[in-house]
């Protein structure tokens, strides 16, 4: 019985625990693939996608990946900024 | 033999900035593992929409998609099943019936919940098999995921096990349970970014569902329309459907199995835990965009499994020679390490279940009990280099033995089938009596064990084995289910004030339930309702 007492308590003083926000390790993985792909999609020869049909698929995901490791990282600073104030 | 798929330095800078940012992740996460329950239940701290994903991901190893990418190509649309029949409606209700005694009563594990519902045995019985179970199966898949690395990419075995092992054994000894459900979420991601443009690629080339339907036999089209009969490609009519995978393996598995119902457990309050399940089902009801239109467009466009297709044509490889069919590098990178997330984050998953277990349900009571929680702590963390050593041990022995890997999932089917009545019955019926659910698990586990030798022996027979396997998992869950109730009338009651936070009726309903819009309730009758509308449209 005893360490399900001491187990609330813990839990009681632990609810700001883990304050690492995720959004920022995903919004800056995504990002950095975005920018990784959209440079090496510019810099590629249209040859190399005859294979998805002429599309240069790099250019367009890694855009698509920038998108929203940006949105990602935009929510976490905004709410920062909120919580800062 | 020559690799099928050839990276280069910008597929690899790809899969290293994702093991480098998993490292960091972990690193981070250090500083905050200062209590046994911030190890193993992320100090009970997690948002909805976190554990919800993570809840998602712990269940889409690496292998399960490649799996099921190949039940598509073998079976068509009716690997559906698997996810809209054999998976939301055991997720809502564990999210809305069953999480208030997981979460409510406080138990860190699930074989904790059996020990206050039933007994030392019953909660024995389950935390053993689980820790074996665990670490062996997280050793299988290593020696799986290496074995597909060489055949695919050319990388060699060994650097491939050793390298998983390392990773995940540095951020879950760092960050615990809270790295391991970060993997999750970060994989979540992955796994659509990576795998979406193979879907839009294929459908382009197939031109559309319209294509499917032109080109493919009409039995691979239908979700519903031929479970009749067990004349479908499935081998396997609606009462095993619904009855075999839709209620006892599906509700087996998402509402008993640790390893998933350890991510509701780390939520910040009983809402959060609540909804963990119900946020899943919904990305659930989505995978087969991932997997089923891949298998179509396999049978499709891949010369391997047309019409030619030999008889020992091994669908397991249909997603990677899809992935060579139509990305280029770049995004062929991003790809194969949605499959390394997917597959280190399954090995993570294992290991912190088998962790938490072996610390609270084996070592924690058998071994050393009441010891204060630092040492608990300490004897988690150093389970992780335990565990995970035995996993490179058993991925070795599984190399030699490629046969045990198929033994192993035997017998693990077998303990997992009942498990379900006896949670159900602990739950809902406060008759249950303590040796009542030992007996019913104990007869349920031999019930599966003894059709499988009858099956073997050709005194039953089935269309498919995976039939047998329904099948199976129905006998084994009416056998515990009969038996925990038989034995219940006659063995000594537990008195109903212990059983106060364990038991439907005995418990008192929570007071300020959230609003109306967060209410668990409101978004499971959703999910159940989109659900039957999307087997509708597949009928």
């Amino acid at each position: 019985m005893n360490d399900t007492i001491e187990t609330k308590d813990q839990a009681a003083g632990m609810k700001q625990g883990h304050v690492l926000d995720l959004k920022l390790p995903i919004g800056w993985l995504l990002g950095a693939y975005g920018v990784l792909l959209t440079v090496y999609g510019l810099m590629t020869e249209k040859e190399m996608y005859a294979i998805s049909f002429g599309i240069n698929v790099n250019l367009i995901w890694g855009i698509l990946m920038l998108a929203i490791g940006g949105g990602f990282l935009l929510t976490a600073w905004l709410k920062k900024g909120k919580a800062g104030k | 033999m020559a690799p099928v798929i050839t990276l280069n330095f910008v597929d690899y800078a790809i899969i290293g900035g994702y093991i480098l940012v998993m490292v960091l992740v972990g690193y981070a996460l250090k500083k905050y593992m200062k209590t046994g329950e911030d190890f193993f239940l992320s100090g009970r701290s997690l948002p909805g929409w976190i554990t919800g994903l993570a809840f998602l991901s712990a269940n889409l190893g690496a292998l399960e998609v490649i799996g099921m990418v190949a039940n598509s190509a073998k079976y068509g649309i009716a690997t559906v099943h698997f996810y809209w029949v054999g998976a939301i409606p055991a997720m809502v209700f564990l999210g809305i019936f069953m999480m208030p005694f997981y979460y409510g009563s406080r138990v860190r594990t699930v074989p904790e919940y059996l020990k206050l519902r039933y007994n030392e045995a019953t909660r024995g019985l389950n935390a053993i098999s689980f820790a074996i179970m665990t670490v062996l199966m997280s050793g299988i898949s290593l020696y799986a995921m290496a074995l597909l690395l060489k055949i695919m990419l050319g990388w060699p075995l060994t650097q491939s096990i050793l390298v998983a092992a390392v990773v995940v054994l540095l951020y879950v000894f760092w960050g615990g349970l809270s790295s391991s459900i970060y993997n999750e979420v970060i994989q979540f991601f992955l796994i659509w970014l990576g795998l979406l443009p193979i879907v839009f690629l294929g459908l382009k080339e197939v031109g559309g569902f319209a294509g499917f339907a032109a080109r493919l036999q009409e039995t691979l089209l239908h979700s519903v329309k031929y479970l009749g009969t067990s004349n479908n490609p499935l081998g396997v009519d609606w009462f095993g459907v619904v009855m075999g995978l839709g209620f006892v393996l599906s509700f087996g598995y998402w509402t008993t199995d640790f390893l998933v119902v350890q991510r509701a457990l780390a939520s910040k309050n009983i809402n959060a835990a609540r909804m963990t399940p119900i946020i899943a089902a919904f990305p659930k009801m989505l995978v087969p965009i991932i997997v089923v239109i891949p298998g179509l467009v396999a049978l499709l466009v891949l010369p391997e499994f047309g019409q030619a297709a030999l008889p020992t044509a091994d669908y397991n490889s249909a997603l990677i020679l899809l992935m060579k069919h139509y990305l280029p590098n770049g995004l062929l990178g991003l790809a194969i390490t949605a499959l390394l997330a997917s597959f280190m984050s399954g090995m993570a998953g294992n290991v912190t279940a088998f962790n938490c277990i072996w610390t609270y349900d084996i070592y924690g009571t058998y071994i050393r009990k009441g010891r204060p929680d630092a040492h608990y702590l300490k004897v988690g963390k150093y389970t992780t280099v335990i565990g995970i050593a035995i996993s490179v041990g058993a991925a070795y022995i599984v190399q030699s033995f490629p046969n045990l890997m198929d033994y192993m999932q035997l017998i693990f089917s077998f303990f997992n089938a009942p498990l379900f009545a006896t949670f159900l019955l602990g739950m809902f019926w406060k008759g249950a009596t303590a040796w009542g659910g030992f007996w019913g698990l104990l007869v349920g586990i031999l019930t599966a064990a003894g059709h499988y030798i009858l099956y073997k022996a050709g005194v039953l027979t089935y269309h498919s084995d995976m039939a047998a396997n329904f099948y199976q998992a129905i006998w084994a869950w009416s056998a515990d289910f009969v038996v925990t109730i038989g034995v219940s009338l006659f063995t000594a009651k537990r008195d109903p004030k212990e059983l106060v936070g364990l038991v439907f009726g005995l418990t008192p309903k929570p007071k300020a339930e959230a609003r109306w819009y967060a209410r668990p309730a409101v978004w499971g009758t959703l999910a159940v309702i989109v659900a039957v509308i999307l087997n509708v449209i597949f009928w």
